[in-house]
């Protein structure tokens, strides 16, 4: 098994985006959910950055990897509003309670 | 080995943010989650978007949550989900896996040694549409937080009650 | 005058661009809504009369749609032409027709928008020659079709009905779709003139399930056996679509579709005959079950059938140019035809012909027009209608079976018996009728007039209209012979078939003018009376088919529970399929 650092990084990315994955299989609270996004796009920002190091070009895999930072946050916020508007309006974060689907 | 460890950190973090059944305590190892993350960017030799990582992953994002968890409040422990927990575990990991197991020919060819610019050109000349793109973004992102938090939102939420 | 491939493009665009238009121009301000839906019905109608001219053989590309679909190509030739104008100009009739018969109903944004849409994807479809996007524009006009047939949404019988006929022509969908995934994975492309061209390099398996695949969607979409339950259901749309959609293009499509690829398929053993069988078969029933219903625009329907089953007969004995003038003919007479029972519907309120009778005082130029259209129906000499049907009945004798022949002469004398049947109903004998009776409004005037002309003079352009069709009138080998039209008429006129036809229908009349006497010879067919109210049984086949159909779909939808665990399950497991897929297949 290699120790160099790319190859950690790589068992980083994919430990990383099967963690988030994972919470967002596992979790029934909507704030949760936003966590194990998040958790996501931490592993996909660093697959960016990996990809730009191994091509020789870490600036423009860093330029994307801002990108994403960017639109994961916003997203966070407005996830995060509506996390707490919902609150208010049904008085629950239980995504199964919340599902108005005809079952 | 330095490398190793800050990895298993990494992880770790992530997996406590997940598991952990308080959604403060989720949020603060979300925080160094992040800033693990940020130190791995630099290691690897983009040391600006460490710093933004940093600052706003680490530091914005946390701040957001603390504020959301504050004012939604906190909820009665997980219920059972849909999705049993070893299965969900095993699907998400297996699936990341499988895919990495695919681009890991990328991983063994050597890094070719090119020159680029620095990266505040990088981003500002080759790369103009995405940062267009983030501006539309933040833009967007903020007439959604004002549609849903702002004056209309709470009239929305105070007819809807009534 | 702009390029041919312009033109095509602009005559699917403009009927769309006014769908947008008429939809955005909202409920509030119906004139405007009128305007802008009669103004690019008309425009468009001009695009396609524009192409006239400017006709060509050769494939002409319209625009790059990427690589998977490969390029949008129009084969503008005679016979995608032709029916473009038909869709066009008919459709603009009717759009027109709509100003009256509509008036006062809600939600008519809807109503012009779909009607416009459709008009644009059916010139698509018989302008392209890509063959996926003939499926895709396909799809779009059944789409339509069951949009407007549930136009009435309140109404259930309209939206079992407009359901019933999405899923009958989407199991033809399926035999085009197949057709069209065949054709690439053996060519490599999408185009059908290369595949006309070079049909009989493809190995015989795959071309024969080509053609029986595209001979299942042609029957479904024209409703011939045995799919033929859902064109009188669909009765239950407005008139205008009924005279639109199911008579004179939609129905249309399938014969189109049919006489396209007959030189790619008519060496296929076993096809002419399945094609000639369905044809007949089809007429025969349909004209038997016309003469038993007591609802005129079932009546109407059931005729529709009818005669597609003779240009589907005439097809499969190799007179696609018969087709074709049939479908010519059809579409004029069967348009007005419609637009006339529905100025009748619309004055007296009651689809039902035992409620009528005596109307011919009271609307004297609906009943002109609709005799007129009639005799078109009946085949009676002088209207269009009679050339046409006689050239088939001719082209029939000389390419079909003998037993095929007899079958279509006993279809033609049935023709005239329900033709005289219902307008005697409608308009003549006691008056059933209550209430107060007005003739056609204006713009239905408008609309039906052009039509009665055009059902009394298009047979005078039948030589012109041969040459006009060039290479595919002759089943894709070489020129049609040039001639004539007086060439043509004469041939008609002097041929035995025709004179044996005559007899049939002048039989065929007589035996409904002389109903009385024959009373014991219908108590003797009763049984065959009550079967045909049941539509043969089939209806009780389409009725299980619809149920299944509908009570998969409901068990299904357990599996979209709407929460989002089992929502990025599903994700990751197609996620893992495809990897293992791309890893397995790589390797």
């Amino acid at each position: 098994m290699t120790l160099s650092l790319p190859a950690l990084v790589a068992v980083a990315v994919v430990g990383l985006l099967g963690i988030g994955l994972a919470g967002l299989l596992v979790t029934r609270n909507l704030i949760k959910v936003v966590v194990g996004m998040q958790v996501m796009v931490k592993g996909g920002m660093l697959a960016m950055v990996l990809a730009g190091h191994l091509c020789g070009q870490v600036q423009t895999g860093a330029a994307l990897a801002l990108t994403v930072i960017v639109a994961d946050t916003i997203v966070s916020v407005v996830a995060l509003a509506f996390a707490v508007q919902v609150r208010r309006r049904f008085g629950t974060l239980d995504l199964q309670a919340l599902s108005t689907l005809r079952r | 080995m330095f490398d190793l460890l800050i990895v298993a950190a990494t992880l770790v973090c992530a997996l406590q943010a997940i598991r952990s059944p308080r959604l403060l305590m989720s949020a603060l190892w979300l925080a160094s989650a992040s800033a693990l993350t940020a130190l791995l960017m630099y290691l690897l030799g983009a040391p600006e978007v460490a710093v933004i990582e940093l600052s706003v992953g680490a530091g914005l994002v946390t701040v957001l949550f603390v504020f959301a968890i504050n004012i939604a409040g906190e909820e009665l422990p997980d219920l059972r989900a849909l999705v049993p927990k070893p299965l969900a575990w095993l699907v998400a990991i297996g699936a990341m896996a499988l895919g990495a197991w695919m681009a890991m020919p990328g991983l063994r060819t050597p890094a070719p040694a090119l020159q680029q610019p620095p990266f505040a050109v990088v981003l500002w000349e080759q790369r103009t549409v995405d940062v267009l793109l983030q501006v539309v973004l933040i833009i967007g992102g903020v007439l959604g937080v004002l549609g849903l938090l702002g004056p209309g939102g709470a009239q929305a939420g105070k007819e809807k009650r009534s | 005058m702009p390029s041919i491939g312009t033109l095509a493009i602009l005559s699917i665009a403009i009927p769309w661009t006014g769908a947008l238009a008429v939809w955005l121009a909202r409920d509030r301000r119906p004139a405007l809504q009128h305007v802008l839906a009669v103004g690019f019905a008309l425009a468009g109608g001009v695009a396609a009369v524009a192409m006239i001219p400017q006709r060509t053989e050769a494939n002409v590309f319209g625009a790059a749609l990427g690589s998977a679909f490969g390029e949008l190509t129009f084969l503008p030739d005679g016979l995608a032409v032709f029916l473009a104008v038909v869709a066009t100009v008919i459709g603009s009739l009717a759009v027109i027709f709509s100003l009256d018969y509509m008036r006062g109903e809600r939600q008519q944004a809807r109503y012009y928008a779909l009607v416009l849409f459709f008009i644009g994807a059916m010139v698509g479809l018989v302008l392209s020659s890509n063959l996926l996007l003939v499926f895709v524009f396909w799809e779009i006009t059944a789409f339509c079709s069951y949009a407007l047939i549930s136009f009435y949404n309140d109404d259930p019988k309209a939206v079992a009905a407009g359901i019933k006929a999405l899923i009958m022509t989407q199991v033809g969908g399926i035999g085009l779709l197949a057709g069209a995934l065949l054709l690439y994975a053996y060519q490599g492309s999408y185009d059908v003139p290369t595949f006309l061209a070079a049909a009989t390099q493809l190995p015989p398996e795959v071309l024969a399930v080509m053609a029986f695949g595209f001979l299942v969607a042609a029957a479904a979409k024209s409703a011939q056996f045995p799919f033929q339950t859902w064109l009188p259901d669909a009765m239950e749309a407005p008139t205008p679509i009924s005279a639109l959609i199911h008579a004179a293009t939609m129905v249309n499509a399938g014969v189109y579709l049919l006489a396209r690829f007959y030189p790619a398929f008519e060496a296929v053993p076993h096809w002419r005959l399945a094609v000639i069988t369905v044809g007949a078969v089809t007429a025969l029933m349909a004209a038997v079950m016309a003469i038993v219903s007591n609802d005129l625009k079932r009546v109407l329907a059931h005729s529709t059938v009818s005669q597609l089953g003779y240009m589907v007969y005439a097809i499969g004995a190799g007179g696609v140019f018969a087709s074709q003038f049939h479908l010519l003919s059809h579409s004029v007479f069967k348009a007005l035809l419609f637009l006339s029972a529905g100025a009748v519907i619309h004055a007296v309120h009651t689809r039902d012909m035992r409620e009528m009778g005596g109307l011919g005082r009271r609307m004297p130029l609906t009943r002109v027009v609709m005799i007129i259209g009639a005799l078109a129906l009946a085949g009676i000499p002088i209207v269009n209608g009679f050339w046409s049907k006689e050239l088939i009945l001719e082209v029939g004798h000389e390419g079909g079976p003998a037993w095929a022949w007899y079958v279509m002469l006993a279809g033609a004398g049935l023709t005239a018996l329900y033709t005289l049947r219902f307008i005697t109903m409608v308009f003549y004998g006691e008056p059933h009728a209550k209430g107060h009776v007005h003739d056609a409004g204006p713009a239905m005037k408008v609309a039906l007039v052009p039509l009665a002309l055009g059902t009394l003079t298009t047979w005078l352009i039948a030589g012109d209209f041969a040459r006009f069709l060039g290479r595919a009138a002759a089943g894709g080998h070489g020129e049609a012979a040039a001639e004539s039209t007086g060439a043509l008429l004469a041939q008609v006129a002097t041929a035995p078939a025709t004179l044996v036809a005559l007899l049939v229908i002048a039989a065929g009349l007589c035996g409904y003018w002389q109903r009385a006497r024959l009373s014991g010879l219908a108590r003797a067919l009763e049984g065959v009376a009550v079967m045909a109210r049941h539509n043969f049984g089939f209806e009780a086949i389409n009725r299980g088919i619809v149920g299944a159909t509908a009570g998969a779909a409901e068990s299904l939808r357990a599996t979209q529970p709407g929460i989002l665990n089992w929502n990025v399950m599903a994700i990751l497991v197609g996620l893992v399929v495809v990897l293992a897929i791309l890893a397995l297949g790589g390797a």
